[in-house]
Protein backbone atom coordinates (compact mmCIF):
# COMPACT_ATOMS: atom_id res chain seq x y z
CA UNK A 1 0.00 0.00 0.00
CA UNK A 2 1.37 3.40 -0.91
CA UNK A 3 1.61 6.18 1.63
CA UNK A 4 -0.95 8.17 -0.26
CA UNK A 5 -3.68 5.54 -0.12
CA UNK A 6 -2.91 4.92 3.53
CA UNK A 7 -3.56 8.57 4.18
CA UNK A 8 -6.81 8.43 2.23
CA UNK A 9 -7.94 5.35 4.13
CA UNK A 10 -7.30 7.06 7.44
CA UNK A 11 -9.21 10.11 6.36
CA UNK A 12 -12.17 8.03 5.19
CA UNK A 13 -12.15 6.07 8.41
CA UNK A 14 -12.06 9.35 10.35
CA UNK A 15 -15.09 10.72 8.53
CA UNK A 16 -16.90 7.41 8.94
CA UNK A 17 -16.34 7.51 12.70
CA UNK A 18 -17.44 11.16 12.79
CA UNK A 19 -20.76 10.34 11.13
CA UNK A 20 -21.13 7.29 13.37
CA UNK A 21 -20.70 9.46 16.46
CA UNK A 22 -23.23 11.99 15.22
CA UNK A 23 -25.66 9.19 14.43
CA UNK A 24 -25.30 7.87 17.99
CA UNK A 25 -25.98 11.36 19.35
CA UNK A 26 -29.04 11.71 17.12
CA UNK A 27 -30.43 8.42 18.40
CA UNK A 28 -29.85 9.38 22.04
CA UNK A 29 -31.40 12.84 21.70
CA UNK A 30 -34.26 12.03 19.36
CA UNK A 31 -35.36 8.50 20.28
CA UNK A 32 -37.45 9.70 23.26
CA UNK A 33 -39.40 11.98 20.89
CA UNK A 34 -40.01 9.17 18.42
CA UNK A 35 -41.14 6.93 21.26
CA UNK A 36 -43.57 9.47 22.70
CA UNK A 37 -45.02 10.11 19.24
CA UNK A 38 -45.58 6.42 18.46
CA UNK A 39 -46.96 5.91 21.97
CA UNK A 40 -49.53 8.62 21.39
CA UNK A 41 -50.62 6.91 18.15
CA UNK A 42 -51.02 3.42 19.62
CA UNK A 43 -54.34 1.86 20.54
CA UNK A 44 -55.02 1.06 24.18
CA UNK A 45 -54.44 -2.65 23.54
CA UNK A 46 -50.84 -1.98 22.46
CA UNK A 47 -49.57 -0.70 25.79
CA UNK A 48 -49.61 -3.86 27.87
CA UNK A 49 -48.54 -6.58 25.44
CA UNK A 50 -45.27 -8.44 25.39
CA UNK A 51 -43.23 -8.37 23.23
CA UNK A 52 -43.84 -4.61 23.21
CA UNK A 53 -45.30 -2.81 20.21
CA UNK A 54 -42.74 -0.23 19.01
CA UNK A 55 -44.50 0.95 15.89
CA UNK A 56 -48.30 0.81 16.00
CA UNK A 57 -49.76 -1.33 13.22
CA UNK A 58 -52.85 0.82 12.98
CA UNK A 59 -51.91 4.34 14.11
CA UNK A 60 -54.90 6.29 15.36
CA UNK A 61 -55.60 9.76 16.64
CA UNK A 62 -58.08 8.47 19.20
CA UNK A 63 -56.11 9.81 22.19
CA UNK A 64 -55.88 13.28 20.69
CA UNK A 65 -59.59 13.14 19.98
CA UNK A 66 -60.33 12.09 23.57
CA UNK A 67 -58.01 14.79 24.91
CA UNK A 68 -59.97 17.42 23.01
CA UNK A 69 -63.47 16.08 23.58
CA UNK A 70 -63.48 14.40 27.00
CA UNK A 71 -60.72 16.30 28.72
CA UNK A 72 -59.97 20.01 28.78
CA UNK A 73 -57.19 19.59 26.20
CA UNK A 74 -58.58 22.05 23.69
CA UNK A 75 -59.26 24.69 26.35
CA UNK A 76 -55.77 24.45 27.82
CA UNK A 77 -54.18 24.44 24.39
CA UNK A 78 -56.05 27.64 23.58
CA UNK A 79 -55.05 29.11 26.97
CA UNK A 80 -51.39 28.42 26.31
CA UNK A 81 -51.65 29.87 22.83
CA UNK A 82 -53.42 33.03 24.02
CA UNK A 83 -51.24 33.59 27.09
CA UNK A 84 -48.00 33.03 25.16
CA UNK A 85 -49.04 35.24 22.23
CA UNK A 86 -50.22 38.13 24.40
CA UNK A 87 -47.17 37.98 26.72
CA UNK A 88 -44.96 37.91 23.65
CA UNK A 89 -46.58 41.03 22.18
CA UNK A 90 -46.55 42.86 25.51
CA UNK A 91 -42.91 41.96 26.16
CA UNK A 92 -41.97 43.37 22.74
CA UNK A 93 -43.95 46.57 23.31
CA UNK A 94 -42.26 47.24 26.64
CA UNK A 95 -38.76 46.12 25.66
CA UNK A 96 -38.27 48.03 22.40
CA UNK A 97 -38.33 51.53 23.96
CA UNK A 98 -36.19 50.40 26.90
CA UNK A 99 -33.60 48.82 24.63
CA UNK A 100 -33.68 51.96 22.49
CA UNK A 101 -33.06 54.10 25.54
CA UNK A 102 -30.05 52.00 26.50
CA UNK A 103 -28.64 51.69 22.99
CA UNK A 104 -28.99 55.38 22.08
CA UNK A 105 -28.78 57.27 25.39
CA UNK A 106 -26.73 54.73 27.39
CA UNK A 107 -29.57 54.78 29.89
CA UNK A 108 -28.47 53.56 33.32
CA UNK A 109 -24.95 52.66 32.25
CA UNK A 110 -23.24 49.42 33.26
CA UNK A 111 -25.07 49.29 36.58
CA UNK A 112 -28.41 49.00 34.83
CA UNK A 113 -27.27 46.22 32.50
CA UNK A 114 -25.88 44.31 35.49
CA UNK A 115 -29.23 44.80 37.16
CA UNK A 116 -31.01 43.39 34.10
CA UNK A 117 -28.79 40.31 34.15
CA UNK A 118 -29.59 39.73 37.81
CA UNK A 119 -33.29 40.00 37.01
CA UNK A 120 -32.81 37.54 34.18
CA UNK A 121 -31.38 34.87 36.51
CA UNK A 122 -33.84 35.59 39.35
CA UNK A 123 -35.21 32.28 40.68
CA UNK A 124 -38.90 31.99 39.84
CA UNK A 125 -39.57 30.23 43.15
CA UNK A 126 -38.51 33.37 45.05
CA UNK A 127 -40.93 35.51 43.08
CA UNK A 128 -43.89 33.17 43.01
CA UNK A 129 -44.32 33.17 46.81
CA UNK A 130 -44.96 36.91 47.28
CA UNK A 131 -46.82 37.09 43.95
CA UNK A 132 -49.14 34.31 45.09
CA UNK A 133 -49.89 36.15 48.35
CA UNK A 134 -50.41 39.49 46.57
CA UNK A 135 -52.53 37.98 43.80
CA UNK A 136 -54.69 36.17 46.38
CA UNK A 137 -55.27 39.45 48.20
CA UNK A 138 -56.22 41.13 44.93
CA UNK A 139 -58.31 38.13 43.90
CA UNK A 140 -56.50 37.65 40.58
CA UNK A 141 -55.27 34.10 40.89
CA UNK A 142 -56.99 32.00 38.24
CA UNK A 143 -56.87 35.02 35.95
CA UNK A 144 -55.30 35.30 32.48
CA UNK A 145 -54.35 38.90 32.94
CA UNK A 146 -52.29 38.37 36.10
CA UNK A 147 -50.33 35.56 34.48
CA UNK A 148 -49.74 37.48 31.24
CA UNK A 149 -48.43 40.52 33.13
CA UNK A 150 -46.07 38.35 35.12
CA UNK A 151 -44.70 36.59 32.03
CA UNK A 152 -44.28 39.94 30.30
CA UNK A 153 -42.22 41.34 33.16
CA UNK A 154 -40.23 38.15 33.58
CA UNK A 155 -39.26 38.25 29.93
CA UNK A 156 -38.39 41.97 29.65
CA UNK A 157 -34.75 41.76 30.89
CA UNK A 158 -33.85 39.11 28.34
CA UNK A 159 -35.74 40.79 25.50
CA UNK A 160 -34.06 44.13 26.23
CA UNK A 161 -30.65 42.52 26.38
CA UNK A 162 -31.14 40.77 23.05
CA UNK A 163 -32.67 43.83 21.39
CA UNK A 164 -29.93 46.32 22.36
CA UNK A 165 -27.63 44.54 19.90
CA UNK A 166 -30.14 44.74 17.06
CA UNK A 167 -30.75 48.47 17.66
CA UNK A 168 -27.02 49.25 17.86
CA UNK A 169 -26.64 47.73 14.40
CA UNK A 170 -28.92 50.43 12.94
CA UNK A 171 -26.74 53.32 11.73
CA UNK A 172 -27.35 56.46 13.79
CA UNK A 173 -27.18 58.65 10.67
CA UNK A 174 -30.49 57.34 9.33
CA UNK A 175 -32.22 58.42 12.52
CA UNK A 176 -30.48 61.77 12.62
CA UNK A 177 -31.69 62.47 9.10
CA UNK A 178 -35.23 61.76 10.25
CA UNK A 179 -34.79 64.06 13.26
CA UNK A 180 -33.57 66.88 11.04
CA UNK A 181 -36.63 66.40 8.85
CA UNK A 182 -38.73 67.19 11.91
CA UNK A 183 -39.53 63.75 13.35
CA UNK A 184 -39.70 63.43 17.12
CA UNK A 185 -37.58 60.75 18.77
CA UNK A 186 -40.66 58.56 19.18
CA UNK A 187 -41.53 58.93 15.51
CA UNK A 188 -37.93 58.17 14.58
CA UNK A 189 -38.09 55.00 16.64
CA UNK A 190 -41.45 53.88 15.27
CA UNK A 191 -41.01 54.82 11.61
CA UNK A 192 -37.28 54.49 11.03
CA UNK A 193 -35.69 52.11 13.52
CA UNK A 194 -38.54 49.66 14.01
CA UNK A 195 -38.94 48.65 10.34
CA UNK A 196 -35.20 47.98 10.12
CA UNK A 197 -35.08 45.71 13.17
CA UNK A 198 -38.10 43.57 12.22
CA UNK A 199 -35.97 40.39 11.82
CA UNK A 200 -34.51 40.99 15.28
CA UNK A 201 -37.99 41.52 16.68
CA UNK A 202 -39.06 38.19 15.22
CA UNK A 203 -36.20 36.43 17.00
CA UNK A 204 -37.06 38.04 20.34
CA UNK A 205 -40.74 37.27 19.80
CA UNK A 206 -40.15 33.58 19.11
CA UNK A 207 -37.95 33.22 22.18
CA UNK A 208 -40.55 35.01 24.29
CA UNK A 209 -43.26 32.74 22.94
CA UNK A 210 -41.44 29.48 23.64
CA UNK A 211 -40.29 30.64 27.09
CA UNK A 212 -43.84 31.49 28.12
CA UNK A 213 -45.23 28.34 26.53
CA UNK A 214 -42.73 26.21 28.49
CA UNK A 215 -43.15 27.93 31.86
CA UNK A 216 -44.53 25.71 34.59
CA UNK A 217 -44.03 27.03 38.15
CA UNK A 218 -46.05 30.27 37.83
CA UNK A 219 -48.63 28.43 35.77
CA UNK A 220 -49.23 25.62 38.26
CA UNK A 221 -49.52 27.97 41.24
CA UNK A 222 -51.41 30.90 39.73
CA UNK A 223 -53.99 29.12 37.55
CA UNK A 224 -57.30 27.46 38.34
CA UNK A 225 -59.54 24.99 36.53
CA UNK A 226 -60.31 27.28 33.56
CA UNK A 227 -56.98 29.04 33.16
CA UNK A 228 -54.54 26.11 33.17
CA UNK A 229 -51.90 25.90 30.46
CA UNK A 230 -50.60 22.94 28.45
CA UNK A 231 -47.62 22.47 30.79
CA UNK A 232 -49.97 22.08 33.74
CA UNK A 233 -52.08 19.62 31.74
CA UNK A 234 -48.98 17.57 30.86
CA UNK A 235 -48.20 17.09 34.55
CA UNK A 236 -51.75 16.14 35.47
CA UNK A 237 -51.51 12.52 34.25
CA UNK A 238 -49.20 11.33 36.97
CA UNK A 239 -51.64 10.29 39.66
CA UNK A 240 -52.71 6.70 40.06
CA UNK A 241 -51.37 3.57 38.47
CA UNK A 242 -50.37 3.49 34.82
CA UNK A 243 -53.78 2.88 33.30
CA UNK A 244 -54.63 3.18 29.63
CA UNK A 245 -55.64 6.82 30.05
CA UNK A 246 -52.23 7.49 31.51
CA UNK A 247 -50.34 6.34 28.45
CA UNK A 248 -52.62 7.51 25.68
CA UNK A 249 -53.70 10.95 26.76
CA UNK A 250 -50.49 11.71 28.62
CA UNK A 251 -48.38 11.05 25.54
CA UNK A 252 -50.79 12.98 23.32
CA UNK A 253 -50.61 16.00 25.65
CA UNK A 254 -46.81 15.85 25.70
CA UNK A 255 -46.67 15.77 21.90
CA UNK A 256 -48.94 18.82 21.65
CA UNK A 257 -46.84 20.55 24.30
CA UNK A 258 -43.54 20.10 22.45
CA UNK A 259 -44.63 21.01 18.91
CA UNK A 260 -43.70 24.71 19.37
CA UNK A 261 -40.22 23.69 20.55
CA UNK A 262 -39.63 21.83 17.28
CA UNK A 263 -40.81 24.76 15.20
CA UNK A 264 -38.71 27.26 17.13
CA UNK A 265 -35.57 25.09 16.99
CA UNK A 266 -35.64 25.24 13.21
CA UNK A 267 -36.86 28.81 12.85
CA UNK A 268 -34.20 30.22 15.16
CA UNK A 269 -31.25 28.10 14.04
CA UNK A 270 -28.87 31.03 13.61
CA UNK A 271 -29.76 32.75 16.86
CA UNK A 272 -29.83 29.72 19.15
CA UNK A 273 -26.44 30.33 20.73
CA UNK A 274 -27.22 33.87 21.73
CA UNK A 275 -30.72 32.97 22.84
CA UNK A 276 -29.94 29.82 24.72
CA UNK A 277 -27.17 31.50 26.62
CA UNK A 278 -28.73 32.77 29.82
CA UNK A 279 -31.31 30.03 29.67
CA UNK A 280 -33.73 31.68 27.33
CA UNK A 281 -36.06 28.72 27.20
CA UNK A 282 -36.02 27.84 30.87
CA UNK A 283 -38.11 29.37 33.59
CA UNK B 1 -25.72 67.46 18.05
CA UNK B 2 -28.82 69.59 17.88
CA UNK B 3 -30.44 68.53 21.12
CA UNK B 4 -29.12 69.55 24.50
CA UNK B 5 -28.09 67.03 27.17
CA UNK B 6 -31.01 67.66 29.49
CA UNK B 7 -33.72 66.87 26.98
CA UNK B 8 -31.96 63.69 25.85
CA UNK B 9 -31.81 62.51 29.46
CA UNK B 10 -35.51 63.20 29.77
CA UNK B 11 -36.09 61.23 26.58
CA UNK B 12 -34.03 58.34 27.94
CA UNK B 13 -36.29 58.12 30.98
CA UNK B 14 -39.38 58.54 28.83
CA UNK B 15 -38.46 55.49 26.73
CA UNK B 16 -37.30 53.33 29.63
CA UNK B 17 -40.01 54.16 32.15
CA UNK B 18 -42.85 51.80 31.11
CA UNK B 19 -40.66 48.71 31.50
CA UNK B 20 -39.08 50.11 34.66
CA UNK B 21 -42.50 50.64 36.17
CA UNK B 22 -43.48 47.02 35.48
CA UNK B 23 -40.19 45.70 36.87
CA UNK B 24 -40.60 47.69 40.06
CA UNK B 25 -44.24 46.65 40.46
CA UNK B 26 -43.86 42.96 39.66
CA UNK B 27 -40.32 42.10 40.75
CA UNK B 28 -38.81 44.65 43.13
CA UNK B 29 -41.92 45.27 45.20
CA UNK B 30 -42.85 41.56 45.59
CA UNK B 31 -39.27 40.69 46.52
CA UNK B 32 -39.25 43.47 49.13
CA UNK B 33 -42.58 42.24 50.43
CA UNK B 34 -41.28 38.68 50.69
CA UNK B 35 -38.19 39.96 52.54
CA UNK B 36 -40.56 41.66 54.99
CA UNK B 37 -42.46 38.36 55.33
CA UNK B 38 -39.28 36.54 56.40
CA UNK B 39 -39.55 38.42 59.71
CA UNK B 40 -43.20 37.41 60.19
CA UNK B 41 -44.93 34.12 60.91
CA UNK B 42 -47.34 34.29 57.97
CA UNK B 43 -48.86 30.83 57.70
CA UNK B 44 -51.84 30.10 55.45
CA UNK B 45 -52.64 26.82 57.23
CA UNK B 46 -53.09 28.61 60.55
CA UNK B 47 -54.37 31.86 59.09
CA UNK B 48 -53.91 35.49 60.01
CA UNK B 49 -52.94 37.57 61.82
CA UNK B 50 -49.23 37.24 61.20
CA UNK B 51 -46.89 38.79 63.71
CA UNK B 52 -43.35 40.05 63.81
CA UNK B 53 -41.10 37.21 64.99
CA UNK B 54 -37.65 38.72 64.47
CA UNK B 55 -35.10 36.31 63.06
CA UNK B 56 -36.94 33.15 64.17
CA UNK B 57 -37.33 31.90 60.59
CA UNK B 58 -33.62 32.32 59.93
CA UNK B 59 -32.75 30.62 63.22
CA UNK B 60 -35.03 27.67 62.42
CA UNK B 61 -33.60 27.34 58.93
CA UNK B 62 -29.94 27.41 59.97
CA UNK B 63 -30.09 25.58 63.28
CA UNK B 64 -33.14 23.30 63.43
CA UNK B 65 -34.04 22.39 59.86
CA UNK B 66 -32.13 19.33 58.69
CA UNK B 67 -34.19 19.39 55.49
CA UNK B 68 -32.67 22.74 54.49
CA UNK B 69 -29.07 21.51 54.65
CA UNK B 70 -30.01 18.20 53.04
CA UNK B 71 -31.66 20.10 50.20
CA UNK B 72 -28.48 22.02 49.41
CA UNK B 73 -26.45 18.83 49.58
CA UNK B 74 -28.95 17.05 47.29
CA UNK B 75 -28.78 19.94 44.82
CA UNK B 76 -24.97 19.77 44.69
CA UNK B 77 -25.11 15.99 44.29
CA UNK B 78 -27.23 16.53 41.18
CA UNK B 79 -25.38 19.57 39.81
CA UNK B 80 -21.79 18.37 39.73
CA UNK B 81 -22.12 15.00 37.99
CA UNK B 82 -24.68 16.51 35.61
CA UNK B 83 -22.52 19.43 34.46
CA UNK B 84 -19.42 17.21 34.19
CA UNK B 85 -21.15 14.76 31.87
CA UNK B 86 -22.78 17.60 29.94
CA UNK B 87 -19.42 19.28 29.41
CA UNK B 88 -17.64 16.13 28.22
CA UNK B 89 -20.49 14.88 26.04
CA UNK B 90 -21.26 18.37 24.71
CA UNK B 91 -17.61 18.96 23.84
CA UNK B 92 -17.38 15.57 22.13
CA UNK B 93 -20.39 16.21 19.91
CA UNK B 94 -19.30 19.80 19.22
CA UNK B 95 -15.90 18.51 18.02
CA UNK B 96 -17.66 16.06 15.68
CA UNK B 97 -19.94 18.77 14.31
CA UNK B 98 -16.95 21.05 13.81
CA UNK B 99 -15.38 18.61 11.33
CA UNK B 100 -16.02 19.12 7.59
CA UNK B 101 -19.40 17.36 7.52
CA UNK B 102 -22.41 17.75 5.30
CA UNK B 103 -25.66 19.24 6.63
CA UNK B 104 -24.15 20.71 9.78
CA UNK B 105 -26.87 23.34 10.28
CA UNK B 106 -29.67 20.80 9.91
CA UNK B 107 -28.00 18.26 12.23
CA UNK B 108 -27.36 20.95 14.84
CA UNK B 109 -31.02 21.96 14.75
CA UNK B 110 -32.10 18.36 15.27
CA UNK B 111 -29.68 17.87 18.15
CA UNK B 112 -30.75 21.09 19.87
CA UNK B 113 -34.43 20.15 20.17
CA UNK B 114 -34.19 18.57 23.67
CA UNK B 115 -33.01 21.94 25.04
CA UNK B 116 -36.02 23.68 23.57
CA UNK B 117 -38.69 21.61 25.31
CA UNK B 118 -39.75 22.49 28.83
CA UNK B 119 -38.37 20.61 31.84
CA UNK B 120 -41.83 19.20 32.59
CA UNK B 121 -42.26 17.89 29.04
CA UNK B 122 -38.81 16.28 29.19
CA UNK B 123 -39.61 14.83 32.59
CA UNK B 124 -42.97 13.46 31.40
CA UNK B 125 -41.43 11.72 28.38
CA UNK B 126 -38.82 10.10 30.61
CA UNK B 127 -41.29 9.27 33.36
CA UNK B 128 -43.08 7.16 30.81
CA UNK B 129 -39.84 5.70 29.42
CA UNK B 130 -38.76 4.75 32.96
CA UNK B 131 -42.13 3.08 33.68
CA UNK B 132 -41.65 -0.10 35.70
CA UNK B 133 -44.03 -2.44 33.91
CA UNK B 134 -44.74 -0.89 30.54
CA UNK B 135 -42.05 1.77 30.16
CA UNK B 136 -39.98 1.90 26.99
CA UNK B 137 -36.64 1.24 28.67
CA UNK B 138 -37.71 -1.84 30.63
CA UNK B 139 -39.64 -3.12 27.60
CA UNK B 140 -36.51 -2.87 25.50
CA UNK B 141 -34.22 -4.55 28.03
CA UNK B 142 -36.73 -7.35 28.61
CA UNK B 143 -37.09 -7.88 24.87
CA UNK B 144 -33.36 -8.19 24.27
CA UNK B 145 -33.10 -10.44 27.33
CA UNK B 146 -30.95 -8.25 29.56
CA UNK B 147 -33.64 -7.97 32.18
CA UNK B 148 -35.99 -10.65 33.43
CA UNK B 149 -37.56 -8.82 36.37
CA UNK B 150 -39.13 -5.41 36.43
CA UNK B 151 -36.54 -2.81 37.29
CA UNK B 152 -37.59 0.23 39.33
CA UNK B 153 -35.43 3.18 38.25
CA UNK B 154 -36.39 5.21 41.32
CA UNK B 155 -36.37 2.56 44.06
CA UNK B 156 -33.28 3.72 45.94
CA UNK B 157 -31.82 7.22 46.47
CA UNK B 158 -28.78 6.39 44.34
CA UNK B 159 -30.93 5.12 41.46
CA UNK B 160 -33.31 8.08 41.69
CA UNK B 161 -30.41 10.56 41.59
CA UNK B 162 -28.85 8.68 38.67
CA UNK B 163 -32.16 8.67 36.77
CA UNK B 164 -32.66 12.41 37.30
CA UNK B 165 -29.12 13.20 36.19
CA UNK B 166 -29.65 11.06 33.07
CA UNK B 167 -32.73 13.11 32.13
CA UNK B 168 -30.92 16.37 32.85
CA UNK B 169 -28.03 15.23 30.64
CA UNK B 170 -30.45 14.37 27.85
CA UNK B 171 -32.28 17.66 28.30
CA UNK B 172 -29.42 20.16 28.38
CA UNK B 173 -26.29 18.61 26.87
CA UNK B 174 -27.22 20.18 23.55
CA UNK B 175 -27.05 23.61 25.16
CA UNK B 176 -23.44 22.91 26.09
CA UNK B 177 -22.88 21.49 22.61
CA UNK B 178 -24.13 24.54 20.74
CA UNK B 179 -22.23 27.04 22.90
CA UNK B 180 -18.99 25.05 22.55
CA UNK B 181 -19.55 24.63 18.80
CA UNK B 182 -19.79 28.41 18.48
CA UNK B 183 -16.59 28.67 20.51
CA UNK B 184 -14.81 26.16 18.28
CA UNK B 185 -15.86 27.98 15.13
CA UNK B 186 -14.44 31.25 16.44
CA UNK B 187 -10.93 29.78 16.74
CA UNK B 188 -8.85 31.12 13.80
CA UNK B 189 -8.01 28.36 11.32
CA UNK B 190 -4.49 29.79 10.85
CA UNK B 191 -3.50 28.57 14.31
CA UNK B 192 -4.12 24.96 13.26
CA UNK B 193 -2.28 25.48 9.99
CA UNK B 194 0.68 26.91 11.89
CA UNK B 195 0.53 23.90 14.22
CA UNK B 196 0.59 21.53 11.25
CA UNK B 197 3.63 23.28 9.81
CA UNK B 198 5.36 22.72 13.16
CA UNK B 199 4.41 19.03 12.97
CA UNK B 200 1.80 18.94 15.74
CA UNK B 201 -0.31 15.79 16.02
CA UNK B 202 -4.12 15.93 16.21
CA UNK B 203 -3.93 15.39 19.94
CA UNK B 204 -1.33 18.14 20.40
CA UNK B 205 -3.44 20.56 18.36
CA UNK B 206 -6.41 19.82 20.60
CA UNK B 207 -4.43 20.12 23.81
CA UNK B 208 -2.35 23.21 22.98
CA UNK B 209 -4.68 25.18 20.66
CA UNK B 210 -8.32 24.14 21.10
CA UNK B 211 -8.54 23.67 24.85
CA UNK B 212 -6.78 26.90 25.93
CA UNK B 213 -8.86 28.96 23.50
CA UNK B 214 -12.08 27.24 24.55
CA UNK B 215 -11.44 27.61 28.28
CA UNK B 216 -13.53 30.72 28.86
CA UNK B 217 -16.40 29.48 26.72
CA UNK B 218 -16.46 26.31 28.82
CA UNK B 219 -16.44 28.25 32.09
CA UNK B 220 -19.26 30.53 30.92
CA UNK B 221 -21.37 27.58 29.73
CA UNK B 222 -20.75 25.70 33.00
CA UNK B 223 -21.78 28.75 35.04
CA UNK B 224 -25.01 29.11 33.06
CA UNK B 225 -25.82 25.45 33.70
CA UNK B 226 -25.01 25.88 37.41
CA UNK B 227 -27.31 28.89 37.67
CA UNK B 228 -30.12 26.95 36.00
CA UNK B 229 -29.55 23.76 37.97
CA UNK B 230 -29.56 25.61 41.31
CA UNK B 231 -33.19 26.32 40.43
CA UNK B 232 -33.99 22.75 39.29
CA UNK B 233 -37.67 22.10 39.92
CA UNK B 234 -39.66 20.67 37.00
CA UNK B 235 -37.71 17.41 36.70
CA UNK B 236 -37.98 16.75 40.44
CA UNK B 237 -41.67 17.64 40.53
CA UNK B 238 -42.51 15.02 37.91
CA UNK B 239 -39.89 12.29 38.27
CA UNK B 240 -39.57 11.77 42.04
CA UNK B 241 -41.51 14.50 43.87
CA UNK B 242 -38.48 14.64 46.17
CA UNK B 243 -38.39 10.93 47.00
CA UNK B 244 -37.37 8.35 47.91
CA UNK B 245 -36.99 9.47 51.51
CA UNK B 246 -36.32 13.10 50.57
CA UNK B 247 -33.12 12.14 48.75
CA UNK B 248 -33.97 14.23 45.68
CA UNK B 249 -35.49 17.23 47.45
CA UNK B 250 -33.58 20.11 45.92
CA UNK B 251 -33.55 23.66 47.29
CA UNK B 252 -36.23 24.98 44.92
CA UNK B 253 -38.39 21.92 45.53
CA UNK B 254 -38.09 22.13 49.34
CA UNK B 255 -39.07 25.79 49.13
CA UNK B 256 -42.07 24.85 47.01
CA UNK B 257 -43.11 22.20 49.54
CA UNK B 258 -42.96 24.53 52.53
CA UNK B 259 -44.78 27.27 50.67
CA UNK B 260 -47.46 25.40 48.78
CA UNK B 261 -47.86 22.13 50.67
CA UNK B 262 -47.22 23.22 54.28
CA UNK B 263 -48.43 26.76 53.43
CA UNK B 264 -45.73 28.27 55.64
CA UNK B 265 -45.35 31.35 53.46
CA UNK B 266 -42.92 33.21 55.71
CA UNK B 267 -40.65 30.23 56.12
CA UNK B 268 -40.72 29.48 52.39
CA UNK B 269 -39.75 33.11 51.72
CA UNK B 270 -36.79 32.68 54.03
CA UNK B 271 -35.71 29.52 52.21
CA UNK B 272 -36.16 31.23 48.84
CA UNK B 273 -33.89 34.10 49.84
CA UNK B 274 -30.99 31.68 50.24
CA UNK B 275 -31.55 30.53 46.64
CA UNK B 276 -31.65 34.18 45.53
CA UNK B 277 -28.31 34.80 47.26
CA UNK B 278 -26.78 31.64 45.76
CA UNK B 279 -27.88 32.52 42.24
CA UNK B 280 -26.82 36.15 42.82
CA UNK B 281 -23.27 35.04 43.63
CA UNK B 282 -23.10 32.74 40.60
CA UNK B 283 -24.42 35.53 38.39
CA UNK B 284 -21.76 37.94 39.65
CA UNK B 285 -19.05 35.37 38.89
CA UNK B 286 -20.60 34.85 35.46
CA UNK B 287 -20.50 38.58 34.86
CA UNK B 288 -16.85 38.90 35.91
CA UNK B 289 -15.84 35.99 33.69
CA UNK B 290 -17.72 37.20 30.61
CA UNK B 291 -16.35 40.71 31.01
CA UNK B 292 -12.84 39.34 31.40
CA UNK B 293 -13.32 37.23 28.29
CA UNK B 294 -14.49 40.24 26.27
CA UNK B 295 -11.37 42.08 27.43
CA UNK B 296 -9.17 39.17 26.33
CA UNK B 297 -10.74 38.97 22.90
CA UNK B 298 -10.58 42.71 22.26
Amino acid sequence: MTRFSKYRLRRHLGMFLTYLGIAAALIFFLFPFVWILTTSLKGNEDYFTFPPVWIPTEPSLVHYYRLFTHGNGWLYFKNSLAISTLSMLAALAFSVPTAYSIARFRFGGTLFSNFLLLLRTMPAIALVIPIYVLYSKLGITNNYFGLILLYTVFYIPFAVWLMIGFIRDVPKEIEEAALIDGCSRLQALLRVVLPIIVPGLAVVALFAFITTWNEFLFAVILTGAETKTMMVLVTSYTTGSPTDTFFGEASASVVLGIIPAFLVAFALQRYLVKGLALGAVKG
Amino acid sequence: MFKNKLSSRREAYFFASPALFLIVAFVIFPLGYSFYLTFQNYDLAIGPPAEYVGVDNYREMLLDDVRFWRAWLNTFIIIFPAITVQLLLGLGIALLLNRPIRGRAFLTSLLIIPSMVSPVSAAMVWRMLYGVKYGGINNFFRQVGLLDVYFDWFATPARAIFSIIAVEVWHNTSFMMIVLLAGLQSIPQELYEAGEVDGASTWQKFWYITLPLLKFTMIVALLIRMIDLTKIFGLIFLLTFGGPGGSTQTVAFTTYLSGFQDFRISYASTLSYVIVVGVFILTLIFQKVSRFREGEEA
